[in-house]
């Protein structure tokens, strides 16, 4: 092949101009608008023939150092964990287009409408609760768009307030288990997904009780923020109020311990909860819970009785709109955490918990389905090819030696431990302006996450110490707090856009841009949280 | 069943394709009762272990035949109509990325059913199924290619817009033009460097190597250059189509559809 020779020249020896050319190639592929996930698989090729030079790589047709990018192909399209992706993402579509969501805040504002700021208040419960549904974004905003902004803006709401209220909370969906940015975080860096999720759970909750906290403080100090709605004589108030929410989780609680009562006789009948030696206890399913739960069971109709079963009726009537969503959240996180099945098991559930609700609310037709999935593979083809060129590109990298290189160049320069974490949130932050979080898990983890991992421990934080062996969680949750604030940035927050959609037309991207500042304080403020503290990962693991 | 909608490209032969699908369909229910039949009431001939292994076997051939073509007509029937979210086909590759979408879309359906009989079985009934990880794996690599097909051909490739769209148009049609190829150059270099594997692996029919044992890296190592070849030429249609298309601006807003919007909110208010 005397042809191939004339290009020998491609072949790089040092790996410090191959890293270059392959951070410039990307800087100039995605300025002419190539598709980030080709763009990486032909950076693959690039490096491939840097690394080992035309003539080995293009000298015989039919195999050669070119057979790595269909490996890591192949790899990808196994993967079992992969499979929830597609799963997760038809069950947020096939959620959007169920009554859930509108039954749920129906309820929830019942509950608070005479609490000052109610309406904010309730959408982010409500966000939190439909985070924990599922784990994908901008359905969610439209959602609470299309509910509660015209109820705010009805009642006299600040603009500002009730803007970056749905939007913030809506972003929480990434935040709180099950969350799809965690998920490819795990995959990429080969960490616990389920670790991850619960890890997870309290800084997600802290950054929703800090939308909360910052709602109630600035209602209250300024009540003309947030104007009460017209009082509906008929309510119940106050302490009658009161009684009827514990009437109403009274009766919840009889459904809930009589399922799991059900649940543990039927496996103490089926003998599936013996102990064994090496087989992981069922939880809330072995013999030794039931009395336990009979006791819960008996409290709750305690409950019932104390507080009347006429009250208890009317707070479940007015409570009604929780159950099909605390259903589907119990399908989904306790498959999870129950030991029952695995993340993508879990994911499939979902789809069918929906599906089922959806059918006996009777609202699923075959068009819904047809829609949904036809929305979840443009998703599942827009995302997924993502991680099939980051895959070739990692793995082409990672051959080459890239990583560790790049690792060794920044511990040697021994640089403060906090600064090189402070240098790449920077990174992780200018980034999110202009690329979507899925680009950036993929591309820029294989290079950080084995950095972070050479860094000394006992440096990293302020407060406390963080167990050598979470590092890689923490860094995740670290890095999903970062993709929080990547959806508010201005210019391109993408959920500045899905409310723009939503909104009344006077209503500008600029206005709602500006009613996001203080709540990106606030993200900024648990990012740091997480940073100053980090063994708060490690709480519930 | 009977859908809406104007015909994309079957026009008269709408009819008969439904037909058909309805006719295979109605044949792979029948080829399997008789399966499950003789497995109960003859001997257990065939199991989860031949299904995928005719040798032979004439009902198992009917079954997968028949499984096969009423998928692939049902995708051709459906990608007769155009989804609320698509733009109508118009490069010369169009229609056939739209048939291996809906066999795409038909394959989450069938990823979430075979995942349900699984759990039902291990949990309920306490006996595991050895097939159905393993039947989801399968048949969610297929859908991952495809999808990458139809991202190409619906243009949702995740692209970064700010500096393509301050080009000229002459510039733009240029940088199309150069993603194209390198595109093309890296299909190009997949296949050259895989083509003999994946040929191996294909005729050998390699199996997992499990109690099931079915064909994966024998049938989705040449899946996975075919469907990006597919992808690479979805790729060159895509620039022919759009060559002479008025220039737009992008925006993330350009991932919403008001259509969307529209029905969620009608939802609301009623």
């Amino acid at each position: 092949m005397e042809f191939l020779e004339l290009f020998s020249w491609m072949k790089v020896d040092s790996i410090a101009t191959m890293s270059l050319v392959l951070l410039l190639g990307m800087f100039a592929l995605l300025a002419i608008g190539m598709p980030l996930g080709f763009a990486s698989a032909f950076l693959a090729v690039t490096v491939i023939v840097m690394k080992f030079g035309p003539e080995a790589s293009f000298g015989r047709f039919g195999s050669g150092p070119m057979s790595i990018l269909a490996q890591a192909v192949y790899r990808q399209m196994t993967n079992y964990v992969l499979i929830s992706v597609p799963l997760f993402i038809f069950m947020a579509a096939l959620l959007e287009r169920s009554g859930i969501a509108k039954d749920m805040y129906d309820s929830l504002s019942k509950w608070l409408s005479r609490t000052r700021g109610g309406i904010a208040i309730v959408t982010s419960i409500m966000a939190v609760i439909m985070a924990a549904m599922s784990g994908i974004i901008g359905g969610e905003v439209v959602l609470l768009g299309l509910i509660a902004l015209p109820q705010m803006l009805r009642l006299g709401y600040n603009q500002n307030l009730a803007i970056g209220t749905i939007c913030a909370s809506g972003s929480l969906g990434t935040m709180i288990p099950p969350s799809i940015v965690l998920i490819f975080y795990g995959l990429v860096t080969e960490t616990s997904i389920k670790a991850l999720f619960t890890a997870s759970f309290l800084p997600g909750f802290m950054l929703a009780s800090f939308f909360i906290i910052y709602i109630v403080v600035r209602t209250n100090l300024n009540p003309s923020l947030a104007p009460l709605p017209e009082e509906n004589p008929d309510d119940p108030k106050g302490r009658e109020k009161g009684l009827r929410f514990i009437g109403f989780l009274a009766r919840f609680g009889i459904w809930i311990t009589g399922f799991l009562l059900l649940r543990a006789v039927f496996f103490t009948l089926t003998g599936d909860n013996e102990i064994k030696e090496g087989v992981e206890p069922i939880a809330l399913g072995m013999v030794a819970d039931i009395p336990y739960i009979v006791v819960a069971l008996a409290i709750s109709v305690a409950a019932v009785f104390a507080v009347g079963r006429g009250r208890a009726e009317e707070g479940w009537q007015m409570g009604k709109g929780l159950i099909a969503p605390v259903i589907v959240i119990g399908v989904v996180l306790g498959s999870i955490y129950m030991g029952i099945t695995g993340i993508t098991e879990a994911a499939g559930m979902g789809v069918v918990a929906v599906f089922v609700i959806g059918l006996i609310r009777r609202e699923m037709t075959f068009e819904i389905v047809w829609d949904s999935l036809m929305r979840t593979l443009r998703s599942t083809g827009t995302i997924i090819w993502v991680t099939i060129g980051a895959a070739s590109l990692a793995a082409a990298y990672t051959l080459a030696g890239g990583p560790t290189y790049v690792a060794n160049l920044i511990v040697s320069a021994e640089l403060p431990t906090m600064g090189i974490i402070l240098v790449m949130m920077l990174i992780f932050l200018i980034m999110g302006m202009f690329m979507d979080w899925i680009g950036i898990v993929l591309l820029i983890m294989p290079v950080f996450l084995p950095i972070v991992l050479k860094l000394p421990v006992e440096e990293i934080g302020v407060l406390g110490q963080l167990d050598p062996k979470h590092v890689a969680i923490w860094f995740g949750v670290v890095f999903c707090m970062n993709m929080q604030v990547s959806f508010l940035s201005p210019p391109f927050g993408p959920a500045a856009f899905y409310l723009k959609s939503v909104a009344p037309p006077h209503i500008t991207l600029t206005a709602i841009f500006r009613g996001f500042l203080p709540f990106i304080a606030l993200q900024l403020i648990a990012l740091s949280v997480l940073l100053i503290w980090p063994p708060i990962v490690a709480l519930f693991l | 069943m009977r859908m809406k909608g104007d015909s994309l490209w079957l026009g008269r032969a709408r009819e008969p394709v439904r037909i058909a699908t309805l006719a295979l369909a109605a044949a792979a229910a029948i080829v399997y009762l008789w399966l499950v039949g003789q497995r109960v009431f003859v001997s257990g001939e065939v199991g989860v272990h031949e299904i995928i292994r005719p040798e032979g076997r004439i009902a198992v051939w009917a079954m997968l035949l028949s499984l096969a073509g009423f998928t692939f007509f049902a995708s051709v029937y459906l990608s007769d109509f155009k989804g609320s979210i698509e733009q109508a086909p118009e490069g010369f590759f169009d229609v056939v990325s739209l048939v291996c979408a809906r066999m795409a879309m038909i394959m989450i359906a069938a990823i979430v059913v075979v995942m349900f009989y699984e759990v039902v079985s291990r949990y309920v009934f306490s006996r595991p199924t050895l097939w159905a990880n393993e039947l989801s794996l399968w048949i969610a690599s297929f859908l991952f290619l495809l999808a990458g097909q139809y991202a190409m051909q619906q243009r949702s490739h995740i692209r970064i817009f700010v500096l393509y769209d301050l080009m000229p148009r002459w510039a733009r049609k240029l940088a199309d033009v150069v993603s194209t190829v390198l595109i093309v150059g890296f299909t190009f270099a997949l296949v050259w460097g895989n083509y003999a594997d994946a040929q191996r692996r294909f005729l050998r029919m390699e199996t997992f190597g499990t109690a099931w044992d079915p064909p994966i890296p024998g049938t989705v190592k040449p899946a996975v250059l075919i469907i990006i070849v597919l992808v690479a030429i979805q790729a060159v249609s895509n620039l022919l189509a759009d060559w002479n298309k008025a220039p737009e601006h992008h925006s993330p807003a350009d991932e919403i559809d008001q259509a969307e919007v529209e029905t969620l909110r009608r939802k609301l208010e009623s």
